[in-house]
């Protein structure tokens, strides 16, 4: 009789990953030039379209959508808080990291962020192993039978563009587990501390928080576990520096000890320095965008075949369907 | 797309066109291949997501080909890999003489390290044949379009004509209809793989998908419900019915080999999927420590692609004496000085 070997080994380790290797920048300037890449990319296309409804003044910039990007990435969030069935904290955490990996290379011009915020989220739960079906999925939409429909085909429409734009790298790691490992591992190994699970609530916060930062794009998960922990411990008045030093193993290796608490004190300041937007700021945003996609709605039709355009799309898919010498010459 | 400039058609795989192309920055030689998916009512499969992740995070594999890169093109993908020289097919059809009792060891030693990763890495393969056992100019064997065959070929029409290819090394299961089935069905194909190393020919060569049962059932006797009790539940199990024939020792199948061999073989070659051997638990059978040990990789063929000559390198000696002078064993250095070269 064969054996049945372990699961999964070798895929869950987060130093040899995807997120490691694509997905963590060194500083958030290089993040910004992305986005304003993306921004400035859009606009000079949508400039050069000549829609005579298009002028600088009714582009959003980047700061603006940086305001919309918040408010749609708290829309996702509150979204799924309140998913039912209830969503792992990890579903939600992937989530999120899909919708700012997607519009670190895309504009909110370009890809409407309801739509991907939605994709993002279904994506998610497959991706997870959090098995819904899309009807259970739209199900959550405060939206009528006809509306659930549409964002099913909206969802599914975008599913291709988002693994794509993801550069096919699926698997996320998030500071959740890691966090459940330095619990156990002071619970086991630090007795100075009593009752290490008081640090818990006001860790879970902070991964909640720094799930609205850049932090994932910048640090490893264990890492803003850390932080978290840390964090917790700082505002219950405890020290943790025997923790670093002897447990950790650091007291020798003061270049590491330092740098990684200068990596802390950068992750605290990015998730002390998040707001939401402002209500005022959000609605004028949000009418620009409109405004945008209205004016380029026939185009982006055709783009993305969007459910009355389906013919045209399935005649395009079967010409695609061969690749043949002369496809590739054209490239 | 434009990072690559094709420089040939290397083949037609299940899946679409293969092309040898040359990545313009680092002057890497590769393979392209793409992947058509279509547009899917539920969206992309679960499956086809899990095997996109394994893929993505693998850790490399000596036995593995690695993907070295996916890129959007058209309405699919376009997967980038390694290149390599040649593959099993090809050694096998080229071979001046046939393979060593110790050169088959080498090829199923490699072939069962890649399986066992694989299958511990939740990767069923499904499409093992010696066209997909693919050969590095150094004569290791790497495992080649895993995982893509049940990811991507979920429709109609590119599935049956995918099967046909592969027929010969199709387990008995899925022969029968399985629309379910585990990685049973790759060690079955590692049997077939075995087989065909052995006897220089392939062992069940059904020249039609009834024919091709008829092959299986004529050496490992018809099936019933005692020696294979899940064979009820096949879709097809009532769809035919053949004469009843008792099996065929398969040292008669495979002559002229080591008792080992059989018996590893015997091993795969079994009905219930369960059954069979593992490729971890295969690695330690005595077929693998009893003498001629596994050839070393520069003691293989390495045919050229296309070619009709397969090189045949100089063969160490491999029999051991202590009377034989120092010099005559050791590996001259002229040989691996390339290597070592490419190492400082």
């Amino acid at each position: 009789m064969r054996m049945h070997l372990p699961r999964g080994r070798g895929l869950n380790m987060y130093h040899n990953s995807s997120q490691k290797k694509f997905w963590t920048y060194d500083k958030e300037e290089t993040l910004d030039k992305l986005r304003l890449e993306a921004n400035q990319k859009f606009c000079s296309k949508a400039l050069s379209s000549g829609k005579p409804g298009i002028n600088e003044s009714t582009l959003l910039n980047e700061q603006e959508e940086k305001v919309l990007f918040k408010h749609y990435e708290k829309r996702l969030l509150d979204f799924c808080a309140v998913f039912k069935p209830v969503m792992p904290k990890s579903v939600v955490g992937t989530a999120c990291m899909y919708f700012r990996r997607f519009y670190l290379n895309n504009s909110l011009m370009e890809y409407h962020p309801r739509t991907i915020m939605l994709t993002c989220a279904y994506l998610s739960c497959k991706v997870d192993e959090f098995n819904v079906s899309s009807t259970q999925f739209v199900g959550n939409l405060q939206e009528s039978p006809a509306g659930q429909e549409r964002a099913v085909d909206q969802i599914l429409e975008y599913e291709l563009l988002l693994i794509q734009q993801l550069n096919f790298h699926l698997v996320v790691h998030n500071p959740y587990r890691p966090l459940e490992g330095f619990l156990i591992d002071l619970k086991t190994r630090y007795p100075l501390l009593e009752n290490p699970e008081m640090l818990r609530k006001s860790a879970e916060d902070f991964l909640n928080r720094a799930t609205m930062t850049d932090a994932g794009l910048l640090f490893s998960p264990s890492q803003i576990a850390l932080t978290a922990v840390l964090n917790s411990a700082a505002r219950a008045g405890l020290k943790m520096d025997v923790y670093l030093n002897e447990c950790m193993g650091l007291k020798e290796d003061k270049e590491t000890l330092s740098k990684m608490y200068e990596s802390m004190r950068r992750m605290t300041s990015l998730v002390k320095a998040y707001e939401l937007p402002k209500a005022e700021e959000v609605s004028i945003c949000k009418q620009k965008l409109e405004r945008i996609y209205a004016e380029f709605a026939t185009n982006l039709k055709r783009k993305h075949g969007y459910e009355d355009d389906d013919h045209v799309v399935k005649r395009q898919m079967v010409a695609d369907e061969e690749w043949t010498d002369d496809d590739l010459d054209a490239l | 797309m434009d990072q690559y400039s094709i420089l040939g058609r290397i083949g037609e795989g299940a899946h679409g066109i293969v092309f040898k192309a040359k990545h313009i920055e680092t002057g890497e030689t590769v393979a392209l291949k793409k992947v058509a998916l279509r547009r899917l009512e539920d969206g992309i499969p679960n499956q086809a997501l899990r095997e996109i992740k394994a893929l993505q995070e693998i850790e490399d594999n000596q036995y593995v080909v690695k993907l070295k890169d996916v890129f959007p093109h058209g309405t699919g993908f376009v997967l980038v890999f390694e290149y390599m020289l040649s593959d099993l097919s090809e050694v096998i059809r080229n071979s001046q003489r046939p393979l060593t009792a110790s050169q088959v060891k080498s090829y199923m030693m490699m072939l069962l390290k890649g399986v066992a990763f694989c299958h511990e890495n939740s990767i069923m393969h499904r499409d093992l044949k010696p066209a997909n056992l693919l050969i590095s100019s150094t004569g290791h064997l790497k495992i080649a379009d895993f995982g893509l065959a049940r990811l991507f070929s979920n429709e109609g029409d590119r599935l049956y004509s995918h099967q046909v290819a592969t027929r010969w090394y199709r387990a008995p299961e899925l022969l029968y209809g399985a629309r379910k089935y585990d990685e049973g069905v790759d060690l079955w194909a590692v049997g077939c793989i075995f087989g065909e190393l052995l006897n220089n020919s392939p062992l069940f060569p059904g020249e039609n998908d009834i024919e091709q049962l008829c092959c299986v059932l004529r050496v490992l006797g018809t099936p019933n419900q005692k020696v294979w009790p899940e064979i009820t539940e096949l879709p097809d199990y009532n769809k035919i019915t053949f004469k009843e024939n008792p099996p065929i020792p398969l040292e008669e199948i495979v002559p002229d080999t080591s008792p080992q061999a059989v018996d590893l073989l015997k091993k795969f070659l079994v009905y219930p999927s369960k059954q069979r051997i593992s490729a971890r638990q295969a690695l330690l059978h005595p077929y693998f420590f009893t003498d001629p040990l596994p050839a070393h990789h520069s003691e293989l063929p390495i045919p050229q692609r296309g070619g009709k000559h397969s090189r045949q390198r100089m063969q160490p000696p491999h029999e051991f004496t202590v009377d034989r002078p120092l010099h005559e064993s050791v590996v001259d250095p002229s040989l691996i000085q390339k290597h070592a070269m490419s190492c400082s």
